[in-house]
């Protein structure tokens, strides 16, 4: 990804063997918009139940029972106990490092841990438990970076974590590109 | 809506009937949840569900403690929602929708396709139609000749599903439907209501510009709302007269 010599040499055939041509890209911009890495501080496997957290981004919603799950981007789980509509009450966050989809059967949470899927037993909100996991169930999550994407995007830096995804952002004079 | 919650009910039930139901826990025991339109994952009986971007991977779950993957079939490119019904899975691609039928034994049979232009959309169905938003704005991947508009497929005969009508919208993501009520998000630009008991000539009853709305749960009388930055919560009992019940707001 990052254009070092040894990282150049595959792309550069690979570049000779589909196109026959070569566009070196020179021009490295001062400031474009591409993607850049989010990272996780420690260790993403490690789920737990923490006090209600402030909401800063959502995206995902699930009912059941009448209790809202809603799904921080790539944190966890607000869990809000929604018995009278008219006060919700945000009892829980479930922390799950790099979610973004759960469905719940029964008392069992199953939920994406970056590219793990895991039952989570969340009969007792104060003492929830991973019952099972299936590691890297989904490999495209946390990948080094999205599939489908081609521009410019932050160098990632191993020091600063796993990366849990990718968001949007003003680079300047980006060093990666795909 | 209610309809397909308790055909849900009464099919796990029957899947499920060696489990006991004798549980104190704050959850009932064997019943599944309700997931948003832009859900990727669902649960049909004893079978997790799963998309993500060309896969639809499938888990059985009979056993939380052991879960066990049975198959992951490549359905193409983009794979962003999966919508079930009536033992039907509806995923919603970048190119299309997809209409899959669970055999027994878990596994999902490919049944047919709806191609559209290249965009971001997830789908929302009952045994009639189903309605797909397709979604250019701020969708990286949308293709040429794209634009927001909302799709309504007759997909009576599931083997050849059939666009009946097109509407134009501003940027719709999620959607929702409750009877002939449709609820249709419209990001920064609010939330839509129409009556589409004329799939031909839906009416738009409400627009609510107060709020980002990303996704929406209709529970017969209460609909969830979802935006990035607040969970709203209406109640529509009276559609001519949809009332702001609470919220909570980013930071709270």
């Amino acid at each position: 990804m990052k254009r070092t010599t040894a990282s150049l040499i595959p792309g550069f055939i690979l570049t000779l063997l589909l196109s026959g041509c070569i566009e070196p890209k020179t021009d490295i911009p001062e400031q474009v918009s591409g993607l850049a890495p989010i990272y996780y501080d420690g260790d993403w496997r490690n789920i737990g139940a923490e006090p209600p957290q402030p909401i800063r981004e959502l995206f995902k919603i699930y009912y059941k029972d009448s209790i809202i799950f809603a799904g921080e981007s790539l944190q966890g789980i607000h869990v809000i106990d929604n018995t009278d509509p008219f006060y919700p009450e945000t009892i829980k966050f479930i922390r799950i490092p790099g979610n973004s989809d759960i469905a719940i059967k029964g008392s069992t949470l199953y939920a994406n841990n970056l590219s793990d899927l895991v039952a989570i037993d969340i009969s007792d909100l104060d003492d929830i438990r991973v019952l099972s996991r299936v590691q890297n169930a989904f490999p495209g999550q946390g990948a080094p970076l999205p599939g489908d994407y081609f521009g410019f995007f932050e160098c990632p830096d191993p020091n600063m974590g796993a990366i849990i995804g990718w968001a949007e952002k003003i680079l300047e004079r980006p060093e990666c590109w795909r | 809506m209610i309809r397909n919650i308790i055909l849900a009910t009464l099919i796990t039930a029957l899947w499920s009937c060696a489990e006991s139901n004798d549980s104190e826990a704050a959850f009932s025991d064997s019943n599944t949840g309700t997931g948003g339109s832009l859900a990727r994952f669902t649960i049909v009986g004893d079978y997790l569900y799963t998309v993500d971007q060309t896969t639809l991977h499938t888990f059985d779950i009979s056993k939380a403690q052991e879960i066990k993957p049975l198959e992951s079939t490549l359905v193409g490119e983009g794979v962003e929602t999966i919508f079930p019904l009536n033992g039907f899975l509806f995923l919603g691609t970048r190119s299309g929708m997809l209409i899959y039928r669970i055999s027994q034994g878990g596994a999902p049979q490919f049944v047919s396709n709806y191609q559209h232009v290249v965009s971001c959309d997830p789908v929302v169905a009952n045994s009639q139609y189903a309605y797909v938003t397709l979604r250019v704005s701020n969708c990286r991947q949308a293709g040429p000749g794209a634009a927001n508009q909302l799709e309504i497929i007759d997909i009576r005969n599931l083997n050849n599903p059939q666009v009946v009508a097109m509407y134009e919208m501003e940027s719709p993501f999620g959607l929702g439907l409750d009877g002939q009520t449709l609820f249709l998000c419209e990001g920064s630009g609010g939330l839509k209501v129409y009556d589409v008991a004329n799939p031909q000539n839906i009416q738009l009853l409400h627009h609510l510009t107060s709020f980002n709305a990303i996704d929406v749960i209709p529970l017969g009388g209460l609909l969830l709302v979802i935006g990035p930055d607040r969970i709203v919560q209406l109640d529509y009992s009276d559609i001519n007269n949809i009332k702001v019940v609470s919220e909570i707001a980013i930071g709270v």
